[in-house]
């Protein structure tokens, strides 16, 4: 199995390669030019901007292993922007503690969710597209249709320990790829979470704590939309009840571009972060292309389901289906 | 020429050589028997039949004429009628809506004709004599009503070949009598029977001759007037069965290790006391829903019991869940392994390593231990796979039993409650199932078994306790125990009804 998940992850690096290098070809410069596409600068532009999607698309996957679906999380980025922009902007809290209330907003409302979902046994779907509703609301009750602007009292160019505040996202994404990846294949949580994903019942059955489980996927969702949020709020200066609009269903789709099966029972973390890249690669890419402006939705589409269409014919072939 | 006749059949799935070579006929009117253990390739036969999978190579003629159909829609179109294992039924829908379901008598607009279908509904279920009511929803039908529904919708269709998976899997003797009955009437009236089926009896008894399969081969049929059971199961299998494993018998003397006292939950069972010493095989027999599986579940700590004590080694417990159970050494092997017991998305060493490491919490995995565990089951409980890491669906019924027996014997229980341990396996797994209880029940294990299968209990525990109506209602020793015995106080009539 594991082997699989490698394979099944390999070919999700080969498709992010084939994307870098189509562009690096379609968009090669004239003479004397700089590539548009093909440097440091927008690399770490691409990164930035994915890190947002893959940081969250890390929780999703888990959830959607466990045969759940989250649909909160863009709801999630955009209260967190929100609290963290409030509380450092107009209560005048320190940016980390502003943070850590926004990172605790993202645990609750993960938590919310389970409880809907284990004890008053809403399907995720309602119970996730409920919550998406009352959080956004909330986001719009508190500023008002204001804004709050976080660049302002940021320092700029802003360097942590020498490193540039744009790092901050990719470093974070990377780092909890690692940890999640690692504890989804190598503990016993992870392993469970596959057992709840591909069977609840044989899993209740061979005595694997269910609700448990499920609950921890929803907070785990939670909080890293939350940090997400946080990211989004840092890089982009502002707390928003607008920002992140529709981004559930990129950050699901990440995951399942990355291999996830809505299922339940299969994906990987790393696979869902490569999957974010891809998406964050054409998002970058599309718009440098002259006149591929408005068909930059329609080919994010197509991608989607020709990678998923791809995959499973890969499966079968294997006779793994 | 025969009705029915399957020329050199292949079929293959992937590196799995389902068929190979499959070539025997089926005369006009006679009752035919296909048997063969799991993965001797029936179930492929059936679905190429049904026109669910599509030979490799090979023909099916019908009537003499090559029967080219590429769906079930096809199929019952040109005469072959299926009743499948599986309920196979809608839920939602009435008796009516399923027999029509698919091919409905409309009006010339396409509007649903719903007289017309009722009236035919109700025509065909009085032929079959099932007093049921066409407008009832299928979810509330029993089993055996759901049988014949199936063969209804079969008739419905004027089918001139009727084939019967497994139909009597989940029917009680009753409904079995009923069924057959049916089955001989329809053969007089010229239709043709295939019956694939694990029961050797039944085939005895209904059927004229008897095809062999093995590992996707064909072995021979069989006249039934000139062959005998043991031979057809030699045929079957191959080769000898395994010798049975002797034990001890257990000391009675010694403190049971799992005590249920005036144990009650409603509605399924009540007042059900009973005590089980180590190195004991009790068996549980009682007809399909007289609360066997209920009571086994309630003591594993899955459901709440509403009255009564369980008592594990002399301390009253109260489980919450599968995993507090778990924890005092017990073990659940359930019924339907497929639902209850596997993870098919996980490899079968995963599988083995589950409830041990959901009993140790949530903590690293250690890879070579579960890797050495898992090994040291395969190769002692003799499960047939190609390696540890393929997935339950590449392994045979048998096996995939084995896996689950397998995954709860890591845990070492101290007792062992087993749910129809031998369910749709073939004849030699049994064997080795059997022997696996009785080695563990050698070594001190206590075993629970809920059985329906009364050759399995009178031949494999120690004592016999009767479940009716979700009530105890005797025990017996196994020894000098016989059918009539355990029967008479296990029946009551049981009519067929809704």
């Amino acid at each position: 199995m594991t082997s699989i998940w490698r394979a099944r992850e390999f070919s999700t690096v080969l498709i992010l390669l084939a994307e870098v290098l189509f562009f690096a070809w379609y968009l090669w410069p004239e003479a004397g030019r700089s590539h548009p596409f093909l440097n440091s600068g927008n690399f770490l532009l691409i990164l930035k901007y994915s890190s947002i999607y893959g940081i969250a698309a890390i929780g999703a996957a888990v959830v959607i292993i466990s045969g759940g679906i989250d649909l909160a999380p863009g709801a999630i980025i955009a209260l967190t922007t929100v609290i963290t922009g409030y509380l450092f902007v107009e209560a005048g809290w320190p940016l980390w503690a502003g943070a850590s209330v926004g990172l605790m907003v993202g645990a609750l409302a993960g938590l919310l969710s389970s409880w809907l979902i284990v004890r008053m046994r809403l399907p995720p779907f309602i119970a996730t597209l409920g919550v998406m509703g009352i959080l956004r609301g909330t986001a719009f009750i508190i500023t008002e249709a204001r804004f709050y602007d976080l660049s302002a009292k940021l320092p700029r160019n802003w360097h942590i320990a020498g490193i540039s505040i744009d790092w901050l996202g990719p470093a974070v994404m990377i780092a909890l790829a690692v940890v999640f990846q690692r504890l989804m294949t190598g503990y016993q949580w992870g392993r469970s979470v596959s057992a709840v994903g591909g069977n609840e019942t044989a899993a209740l059955f061979s005595g694997i704590p269910v609700n448990w489980i499920k609950t921890t996927t929803y907070v785990l969702s939670g909080t890293l939309a939350a940090v997400s949020g946080v990211v989004l709020a840092v890089v982009q200066g502002q707390g928003k009840a607008d920002l992140a609009s529709g981004y559930e269903l990129d950050i699901i789709a990440s995951a399942v571009v990355g291999g996830a099966s809505l299922v339940g029972g299969r994906g990987s973390v790393a696979g869902a972060v490569l999957g974010a890249l891809i998406f964050g690669v054409l998002r970058n890419a599309l718009p440098q292309i002259p006149g591929a402006t408005f068909y930059d939705r329609l080919i994010v589409g197509v991608v989607v389901i020709g990678i998923v269409v791809m995959d499973q014919m890969l499966t079968r072939r294997s006779g793994n289906a | 020429m025969g009705a029915l006749e399957f020329k050199d059949v292949h079929k293959s799935f992937g590196a799995v050589r389902a068929l190979r070579g499959v070539s025997f006929s089926v005369a006009s009117g006679e009752a035919h028997a296909v048997v063969g253990e799991n993965g001797a390739g029936k179930s492929t036969l059936l679905k190429i039949l049904a026109g669910i999978a599509r030979p490799d190579r090979g023909d099916i003629l019908l009537n003499g004429v090559r029967f080219d159909h590429a769906s079930p829609r096809d199929a019952l179109a040109g005469g072959v009628g299926m009743v499948f294992q599986e309920r196979l039924a809608f839920p939602n829908l009435t008796v009516t809506g399923n027999i029509f379901a698919g091919r409905e008598i409309t009006f010339a607009g396409g509007r649903l004709n719903h007289r017309a279908m009722r009236e035919r509904t109700q025509a065909l279920l009085a032929d079959l004599r099932v007093p049921v009511d066409p407008d009832l929803e299928m979810a509330h039908a029993s089993a055996a009503t759901a049988q014949l529904v199936q063969v209804a919708r079969a008739l419905a269709f004027d089918c001139r070949v009727l084939v019967l998976d497994e139909p009597t899997t989940s029917l009680t003797d009753a409904e079995v009598d009923h069924l057959f009955r049916i089955l001989q009437e329809l053969k007089s009236r010229g239709v043709t029977l295939l019956f694939v089926s694990h029961r050797l009896p039944e085939v005895f008894r209904l059927c004229d001759r008897i095809t062999v399969m093995r590992d996707g081969g064909f072995v021979g049929t069989f006249e039934r007037a000139s062959t005998t059971p043991e031979a057809i199961v030699h045929a079957m299998v191959g080769r000898e069965p395994p010798a049975r494993v002797d034990r001890a018998m257990p000391a009675m003397s010694a403190e049971p290790v799992l005590a249920v006292r005036r144990l009650s939950r409603t509605p399924w069972f009540r007042d059900v006391s009973l005590e089980i010493r180590p190195g004991e095989i009790v068996g549980l027999f009682g007809l399909v829903g007289s609360g066997r599986t209920e009571l086994l579940e309630t003591i594993f700590g899955l459901a709440k019991p509403t009255s009564g004590t369980i008592v594990v080694r002399g301390r009253e417990v109260a489980f919450e869940s599968a995993r507090d159970a778990s924890r005092a050494g017990l073990a659940l092997v359930p019924e339907d392994r497929q639902r209850l017991g596997l993870h098919f998305n996980l490899p079968i060493r995963h599988n083995m390593a589950l409830p041990r490491a959901a009993r140790e919490g949530l903590g690293a995995i250690r890879g070579a231990r579960e890797q050495q565990s898992a090994a040291a089951l395969v190769s002692s409980l003799g499960i047939r796979a190609a390696s540890i890491n393929v997935t339950p669906d590449a392994l045979s019924g048998g096996n995939q039993q084995k896996v689950v027996a397998a995954k709860w014997l890591a845990t070492e229980p101290s007792v062992l409650l087993l749910d129809e341990p031998t369910k749709g396996v073939d004849v030699g797994a049994k064997f080795e199932i059997h022997n696996l209880i009785r080695e563990r029940a050698a070594a001190g294990m206590a075993c629970l078994v809920v059985s329906s299968d009364l050759p399995e209990v009178l031949s494999l525990v120690d004592r016999i306790l009767v479940m009716r109506e979700g009530a105890l209602c005797g025990e017996l020793a196994a020894a000098g125990a016989t059918d009539a015995a355990v029967m008479q106080l296990a029946a009551h009539e049981v009519a067929v009804t809704a």
